[in-house]
């Protein structure tokens, strides 16, 4: 699947004008009056599509890694690393994002109190340790298959993190949890909704596009090797 | 399949193995003992209760990884292919699961002793507290027997650490919360129902992920 539309170019196409009229669009859109979020509102079109982007291109590692462990592809386990890569470069993204969001209506950079940001940051720090776990193997399969088996078992507890433990804690910030009312109130907004659609389809279609691009290098590299 | 016969006696070959050798069992006996020492001094003696149990787990936690990370040296690095050749993998990780889950509830209980004696402290519901040691045992001794093969594999003793702490942090936080519930005596019963099971759950995916990918691992 994944080599038949990296080199197709509609997907591209729609991303690029997702991403412009994202850019663009965003910061002029009418939005809701609001008290505390007022213009940072606007950071809806970047916080959360990143977010979104993060976890489909966690979720295809896991699938590469699950396929290389099963079929035992050199070619499973490059888009397996790729896309955890790209993924966690969202999630720092996403973080930065949500850090300046935070400032603005949270009043800190970092909040303890908030559950969902302390998994995150700890969720990253498992796709940190995978990294340093490919580059302590010098053998390719070796190499692939621990790391395959290592991805499988953070991308669970990851999801567990993410989106388990928050809901067992009782207090948290963010929209929608602990009491605080969720963004369908203000996803009633028809103009707020107008750009985030395409925000998701622009973010995510960007790291697909990323990720397509850095695999079709690295088996490029790897031809040059000889290795296939 | 999985003949139990065999894990029996996987396992009474790692308690002789380990007794044979005691100085593995008494260093970790001093290291826990000087752990909890240092803690002791550190905060002179006097702590909230909140202070301690998250002390207390992690001492377990670093004793864990010094514990459990040694598991599967002997077998990956000297008797890799002889093992291979007559035990299915299958069983060799749950006798290793089974093993180290039993020698961390025992350092645990070493760990508490210990602790409860130099901070003075007095467990409300001794039954809760002791069933959390036992499902945290189980939980840490899953994750790092696991991990514990890359580590043998690659020599790298830090590597576990940097694998299993993130890993590991959701169940902590559980744990955590769950030791905290012992000490407060007017909890509903549903909360602690829903902490007890949602630990007992976890235990049962670190169980079932490292069952499932242990034979990847080994089979290389």
């Amino acid at each position: 699947m994944f080599e038949k539309f990296s080199k197709q170019i509609w997907w591209k196409v729609i991303t690029v004008i997702a991403l412009l009229y994202t850019v663009i669009y965003g910061f002029l859109v009418k939005i809701p009056d609001l008290p505390i979020l007022e213009q940072s509102i606007r950071n809806l079109f970047f916080h959360v599509p990143m977010w979104f982007g993060m976890m489909l291109l966690m979720l295809s590692s896991l699938i590469y890694s699950i396929k290389y462990l099963s079929k035992g592809k050199q070619r499973d386990d490059v888009i397996a690393s790729t896309t955890a890569m790209v993924g966690l470069w969202f999630g720092f993204l996403g973080i930065f994002t949500g850090s300046i969001w935070a400032r603005a209506t949270w009043g800190a950079w970092w909040v303890f109190a908030e559950v969902k940001l302390n998994a995150t940051a700890a969720a990253l720090l498992v796709y940190c340790a995978y990294f340093i776990l490919r580059s302590s193997f010098n053998d390719p399969e070796t190499k692939a298959k621990f790391s395959a088996v290592y991805s499988i078992f953070a991308f669970v507890m990851f999801m567990v993190f993410i989106n388990v433990i928050p809901r067992l804690a009782s207090s948290s910030l963010h929209p929608g949890n602990g009491g605080n009312p969720g963004f369908n109130s203000y996803d009633l907004d028809n103009h707020l909704r107008m750009v985030f659609y395409p925000a998701v389809i622009g973010w995510t279609g960007l790291g697909f596009w990323l990720c397509s691009t850095m695999v079709r290098i690295k088996l490029i590299e790897r031809k040059l090797d000889d290795l296939d | 399949m999985v003949s139990i016969e065999r894990i029996v006696f996987l396992l009474q070959k790692e308690l002789i193995l380990e007794w044979r050798n005691k100085s593995l069992l008494a260093s970790m006996l001093i290291y826990v003992i000087g752990a909890s020492f240092i803690v002791y001094f550190a905060f002179q003696g006097r702590v909230e209760f909140q202070v301690w149990s998250a002390m207390f787990w992690i001492i377990i936690m670093f004793s864990a990884v010094n514990i459990l990370g040694k598991s599967f040296d002997k077998e990956v690095n000297n008797q890799y292919y002889y093992i291979r050749s007559v035990i299915p993998p299958l069983e060799l990780i749950f006798s290793k699961l089974i093993y180290n889950t039993g020698l961390l509830v025992l350092f645990e209980l070493i760990i508490y002793l210990e602790m409860a004696l130099f901070f003075g402290i007095e467990i409300e519901k001794q039954g809760l507290f002791f069933l959390t040691l036992l499902l945290g045992g189980i939980g840490f001794s899953n994750l790092f027997t696991l991990f514990s093969t890359i580590t043998a594999r690659t020599g790298n003793a830090v590597l576990l650490s940097v694998l299993g702490f993130p890993l590991i942090l959701p169940l902590l936080l559980l744990i955590l919360r769950l030791t905290g519930l012992s000490e407060i005596n007017d909890i509903t019963l549903g909360d602690q129902n829903l902490n007890l099971a949602s630990v007992a759950v976890l235990d049962i995916i670190t169980w079932l992920l490292s069952v499932v990918l242990f034979p990847y691992l080994w089979n290389e």
